[in-house]
């Protein structure tokens, strides 16, 4: 892979976000916000630590399909945008590089710093995120956890794999299903999110 | 009120994936998560998700409020801090919000534009009931720090919303101590 990550990550990290005159964020088709990620940890873990192991489970799973639909719409409003047809395109020569691209227009929301161990096309995406917010704060609040906390990269991860390699948008959402198979609140040294169908 | 008056330091990590606006980490999430977000947080079984939204935002902004305050000492009056809260919840992207009519006591706050009227109309489209939950909790936490109160010091209620056809959003705003 030779994709210039850097200069995706510039291109889309530079420069005031559009606002209409009402003060609300519009960009690639969506309405943005920024908040705090304490904010994120704190609401979604007194959730999960009120209920039990099942109903966090599914408490997680309904978030994991907001984020899936949040990626899904985000990734594709970014790689059909002009921004996106004169500088990234250009670069993108397989499959594969479109898969780089994504990650790394990721890589500017703020969210941590996701990397791309594994890609297998068409079949399995291993990603790697080093410094989530919300598994430190796990530990540092309740301790090592007995599942990943990750919903929202197991979910950019499996939206990848569906833009890329399953049905034409809008029809590919769901094509992959992510797990993350290690996590830093469960005590791991980083978080591992794999996508397959 | 005038957004631009106010200035609120983001600094961009490109090797993290790091987002520091003023001291604390802040993300960048798109309408669709937010309302799932939302809906789940409605539709918690056992659990009154919607008193957890409000009091997390309350809490969150409570702790943020400050550390911005101490970076810019040249806000120092009630008033400007008022000014302050509504240009951050402008920067963050809620909408435009008058703080102008609040006192230590309370009072009425307007909002004419939401975030999540926009977002939530975009999505699922027009409902019954108001949505500015993150709003009334935000606007609790930072009247706190405004007025030098403790935490949960305020209970904020959403009386209009532009969810349901209203002009504004309107909150009401009254001394905690002050309700049954």
């Amino acid at each position: 892979m030779s994709l210039d990550t850097t200069k995706i990550i510039k291109i889309f990290s530079s420069g005031d976000l559009p606002r209409d005159h009402k003060g609300i964020i519009g960009v690639f088709g969506i309405y943005a916000a920024y908040n705090l990620n304490e904010f994120f940890y704190k609401v979604v873990s007194r959730a999960l630590m009120k209920v039990s192991p099942e109903e966090a489970a599914q408490i997680e799973t309904q978030l994991y399909e907001a984020v899936l639909e949040c990626a899904y719409q985000t990734f594709h409003g970014a790689r059909t945008s002009l921004t996106w047809e004169q500088e990234v395109s250009p670069m993108i020569r397989s499959p594969e590089e479109e898969i780089e691209a994504l990650v790394a227009f990721t890589n500017v929301f703020g969210i941590g710093f996701l990397e791309i161990k594994e890609l297998i096309p068409g079949k399995r995406l291993v990603i790697q995120v080093g410094n989530a917010y919300d598994p430190k704060r796990y530990l540092e609040e309740y301790g090592p956890q007995p599942v990943g906390r990750c919903y929202m990269f197991r979910a950019c991860t499996a939206s990848y794999m569906d833009l890329v390699y399953g049905p034409p948008f809008p029809r590919g959402k769901g094509t992959f299903r992510c797990q993350e198979v290690r996590c830093r609140s469960m005590g791991d040294p980083y978080c591992e999110f794999v996508a397959e169908r | 009120m005038n957004p631009s008056k106010f200035t609120f330091k983001k600094v961009f990590y490109p090797t993290a994936n790091q987002i520091e606006l003023e001291g604390s980490l802040v993300s960048l999430h798109c309408h669709h998560f937010n309302c799932g977000l939302l809906k789940v947080f409605e539709e918690l079984k056992g659990i009154d998700g919607i008193s957890l939204l409000e009091k997390t935002a309350e809490e969150v902004f409570y702790q943020f409020f400050p550390s911005y305050l101490c970076r810019h000492p040249e806000i120092n009056t009630p008033a400007q801090k008022l000014e302050a809260a509504a240009a951050l919840y402008h920067f963050l992207g809620y909408g435009l919000l008058d703080l102008g009519a609040l006192t230590p006591k309370g009072g009425k706050a307007k909002a004419y534009s939401s975030y999540y009227v926009t977002a939530w109309l975009a999505k699922y489209g027009r409902r019954s009931q108001k949505i500015c939950y993150f709003t009334c909790g935000f606007l609790a936490g930072v009247l706190a720090v405004i007025f030098e109160r403790p935490l949960f010091s305020y209970r904020v209620i959403e009386q209009k919303c532009l969810m349901l056809g209203d002009d504004y959003c309107e909150f009401l705003v009254k001394e905690a101590s002050q309700c049954p």
